[in-house]
């Protein structure tokens, strides 16, 4: 149905004059002709007509998101999606158990849909759904790139509840795919095709207590089985997920905090924003000064925090062999006014106006992680690939013109 | 039974069945064939008739959690480090989170918006502006 074209074919009409002809004209987009690629490089010549493109937009970006199980991906998602505008919701009329989420701009796809191996066949096999042999990643790159060029494809569906692999649903490349899962990065392919990408690294005293908190209210699970749950994955967790964090660009690492001695609670947690150097489109975020070395506590006379209070810290560092730079925030916010003052000392946050990251996050108060480092991060993460998706438009709406000259 | 005609009939929605957990979905549809003068609630006009299994959802994933618990401390029981062992204690982790994202979407859901998305013009949900 759509077509991938060779040339690059752009849907905007900016307005900056500095794209030539294409200033007055606000091109309409979808014609389908298979010699499209060559007839709409001449009528660029003549000047007068602007691109043909196919229906599903060619400039699908690509994110992944990589973590483990119960470790906030879906609320991740949601701000996410919310940053962009629009809930993101189950499609209408299909299989209600599908993962998939789709809202006007982001189709959010979960790997466990290319597991090869349903749950019995893993138990007869012996291996977690972490194993990379569960899954096929022929199948995802494939589907992968065709999204990205524009294809829509079926998609198989992994149900959750039956643990079968059901009927494909069928899914239309978005603008923005979000791809989340535990694999996202395993695969060298399918980590070329990111535009960007994110590992959520949670501690384990700080995964046990999430997973406690998730858990405890089930029938049959007890303490013990929580932890023999998270001891029995580990070998398998280490060996083949984690490693992937070494090839994100952005790695949200949570720990717990620094402020309580011997907290076990997990109630104040240190989150860690690590974003790596010279990603394209990506700036990371920084505290007063670029490159160097702060700490902060805002908590002092302008502002009253309760206990334990806020600290942030900033810097450069080298993880795995790449320049990033860190921005620490332990503690949690009680109040609107410490998240506001917090806002207004960070810089590069890539906000269209002053208190969108407060706002965000008054928006969602009710998600997990929105009175800490989680939750500001991931807002922040989120409005950082929007920045991310608009360079990427502008960038390729100047390039048939690059192109032609 | 009378619970059940109570549940079936003025809310539409799935998740009304929080009343009555133990309830089959059969007995609720041959009870509105009976009685075919009774309103037929919207998900079968609509043909989302794949809503109905959701409505034990909660309760169905519960069970399949406890019993994957029991059966993963059988397997581990002979050697903890086996392939067996970690397959099943995944089993349990994955149907934990399922049921933990059950949980989260009945308590999101308000059975009412949910059959007004879908039936903006019937009585119950018409919306006026002065």
């Amino acid at each position: 149905m759509a077509i991938s074209l060779n040339s690059p074919c752009s849907l905007y009409s900016p307005t900056k004059s500095h794209l030539g002809f294409f200033n007055n004209q606000r091109q309409l987009a979808v014609f389908y002709n298979k010699r499209s690629s060559s007839s709409s490089i001449s009528s660029k010549q003549r000047g007068c007509l602007v691109i043909t493109c196919s229906a599903g937009d060619s400039q699908t970006i690509v994110i992944g998101l990589a973590a483990d199980s119960g470790c906030g991906k879906s609320t991740f998602m949601r701000r996410l999606t919310s940053v962009f505008g629009g809930a993101a919701e189950p499609p209408k009329g299909g299989n209600p158990d599908s993962n998939t989420l789709i809202s006007d701009t982001t189709t959010v796809i979960c790997l466990d849909d290319y597991h090869s191996l349903d749950r019995t066949g893993r138990k007869e096999k012996g291996v977690t759904a972490l194993d990379p042999r569960a899954n096929n990643f022929d199948l995802m790159y494939e589907q992968v790139k065709a999204m990205k060029d524009g294809v829509s494809v079926e998609k198989p569906i992994y149900n959750h509840v039956t643990g079968l692999l059901d009927p494909p649903e069928l899914i239309k490349p978005p603008k923005i795919l979000v791809i989340e899962g535990l694999h996202p990065m395993y695969d060298a392919r399918v980590r070329e095709l990111l535009d960007f990408s994110i590992y959520l690294d949670i501690s384990n005293e700080v995964k046990f207590a999430w997973k406690i908190q998730r858990d405890m209210t089930e029938r049959g699970h007890s303490l013990e089985s929580i932890k023999a749950s998270i001891e029995a994955r580990k070998p398998d967790f280490d060996a083949y997920i984690d490693p992937q964090k070494q090839y994100a660009d952005a790695v949200i690492e949570v720990l717990p905090t620094q402020l309580i001695p011997d907290d076990n609670e997990g109630k104040v947690l240190r989150v860690r924003l690590i974003m790596k150097e010279g990603v394209k489109h990506f700036s990371p975020v920084y505290l007063f000064d670029e490159g160097s070395t702060i700490e902060w506590i805002p908590c002092g006379r302008k502002l009253t925090c309760s206990y334990p209070g806020i600290k942030f810290s900033y810097g450069p560092d080298a993880y795995f062999g790449h320049e990033v730079s860190i921005l620490e925030m332990d503690g949690k916010f009680d109040r609107l006014d410490e998240l506001i003052y917090v806002e207004s000392h960070l810089s590069n946050l890539s906000t269209k106006f002053y208190g969108e990251v407060t706002q965000q996050m008054l928006k969602h108060a009710d998600f997990p992680g929105s009175n800490n480092g989680t939750g500001l991060f991931q807002t922040i993460v989120g409005l950082k690939i929007r920045d991310l998706y608009e360079q990427i438009i502008t960038s390729k709406a100047a390039a048939p013109v690059e192109a032609k000259a | 039974m009378a619970t059940i005609a109570g549940v079936n009939l003025s809310t539409p929605s799935v998740f009304a069945k929080i009343t009555d957990p133990k309830s089959k979905v059969q007995p609720s549809r041959s009870l509105w064939l009976n009685n075919p003068s009774r309103k037929r609630p919207a998900q079968f006009r609509t043909g989302r008739m794949h809503m109905q299994p959701l409505r034990a959802a909660p309760d169905r994933i519960s069970e399949k959690v406890e019993q994957s618990i029991k059966s993963a401390e059988e397997a581990c029981e002979g050697d903890p480090a086996s392939g067996e062992c970690a397959a099943a204690w995944d089993e349990v982790e994955e149907l934990s989170a399922a049921a933990s994202h059950a949980r989260e979407r009945k308590k999101d859901s308000d059975p009412l918006e949910a059959y007004c998305k879908d039936n903006p013009e019937t009585d119950e949900c018409r919306t006026y502006e002065d």
